[in-house]
């Protein structure tokens, strides 16, 4: 695969997960549902793994969490996008760390345990990861700075809201290698117009609104 | 070696999960429930402090928001040099922020005890708050 398949992919893959933390997560934070924890279990860890799945390049994800951060940047629909952008670019460089240890082809995820248990570790460690992050650069960014009783005056509360992304995790990615296995691919000739054409509109729809919105 | 993966990643998963559904037991029964906000020391009702304090209207993201003027408040409670402090947030469930002055006094406290300021990012806004610490 040549470097620029992999640009391509990086940043449909990372464009999507931008704009589905945006868009749906937007949706499901106004209905007053856990939006940070539903959206890792699913969709952070599905574009992950399938991402990981379809390229076999390790490195990919954290590329991905660098544009989905971008682009939740300007989220035009609901505001703390600087907690959130920082907590998803940490999200991709995680999950790298998580799964350096797998093969790039998943030969240990045969079984439905291993599947199950990586994705209970996924969606924990991806979200408290991002959690903690979030809260340690936010303060130092916005200005009054980071204090140490702080994040661990909270960390009872992190370590209990990893639950929910585990649980969520624990389904997805099995239902993600099954769909994997039936090896839907887009032929080589439909590939840079559907990737750059597919994170054209994700830009767009998302900058575009916040532009009209600010 | 993947041998040794497939007994590891299993427990660290067991792991994990006991560990979320302690930590949720440990958060939900040492939540604090108090109809009271104590301010540098001392406690008072959600009600005292909007029959002494200012009423301001901010704008944030989700539209306009109306509470009691922190920085009223602080002034009112008998902090003597308000830009010489830091403020300590603290909410029921144990999370907390702190913030210094510059944004302490753009904040507002609601009536169902939640904080906004309106120009910082969401994890300053602190829910359910019991505690307003002045070091």
């Amino acid at each position: 695969m040549n470097n620029f398949k992999l640009l391509a992919g990086i940043l449909v893959f990372g464009s999507l997960w931008g704009f589905s933390e945006c868009i749906i997560g937007s949706g499901i934070n106004e209905l007053g549902l856990p939006s940070g924890a539903i959206m890792t279990g699913f969709f952070t860890i599905a574009f992950l793994v399938i991402s990981r799945r379809i390229y076999q390049k390790p490195g990919m994800q954290l590329g991905m969490g660098l544009v989905a951060g971008g682009l939740r940047l300007f989220n035009p629909f609901v505001g703390c996008q600087l907690c959130s952008a920082l907590a998803i670019m940490a999200e991709g460089a995680i999950f790298e760390a998580l799964w350096y240890k797998i093969s790039v082809n998943f030969s240990e995820l045969k079984t439905p345990i291993m599947q199950v248990s990586m994705g209970i570790l996924s969606g924990y460690f991806v979200y408290i990861g991002g959690y903690i992050v979030t809260q340690i650069l936010t303060p130092i960014i916005s200005g009054p700075g980071f204090f140490i009783e702080n994040l661990i005056a909270v960390m009872p509360n992190i370590l209990s809201s990893g639950l929910l992304p585990a649980i969520i995790g624990a389904f997805v990615i099995p239902v993600v290698l099954f769909i994997n296995k039936l090896d839907i691919r887009l032929k080589d000739r439909f590939y840079y117009p559907t990737t750059i054409g597919v994170s054209a509109f994700c830009w767009f729809f998302v900058f575009g609104y916040w532009l009209l919105l600010t | 070696m993947i041998l040794g993966k497939e007994k590891i990643i299993p427990i660290f998963a067991m792991i994990v999960i006991f560990v979320g559904i302690f930590s949720t037991i440990y958060v939900q029964s040492t939540n604090i429930d108090r109809d009271t906000i104590k301010i540098n020391g001392q406690e008072y009702t959600i009600d005292q402090l909007f029959s002494m304090c200012e009423m301001r209207i901010i704008e944030i993201d989700k539209g306009e928001i109306t509470g009691i003027a922190l920085d009223d408040l602080i002034s009112k409670v008998g902090v003597g040099c308000p830009q010489c402090v830091k403020y300590t947030i603290k909410a029921k469930d144990k999370y907390q922020q702190t913030v210094d002055w510059d944004i302490m006094k753009t904040g507002i406290l609601t009536d169902y005890s939640r904080v906004y300021f309106p120009d910082t990012a969401h994890s300053f806004w602190v829910r359910d708050v019991i505690e307003i610490e002045v070091k």
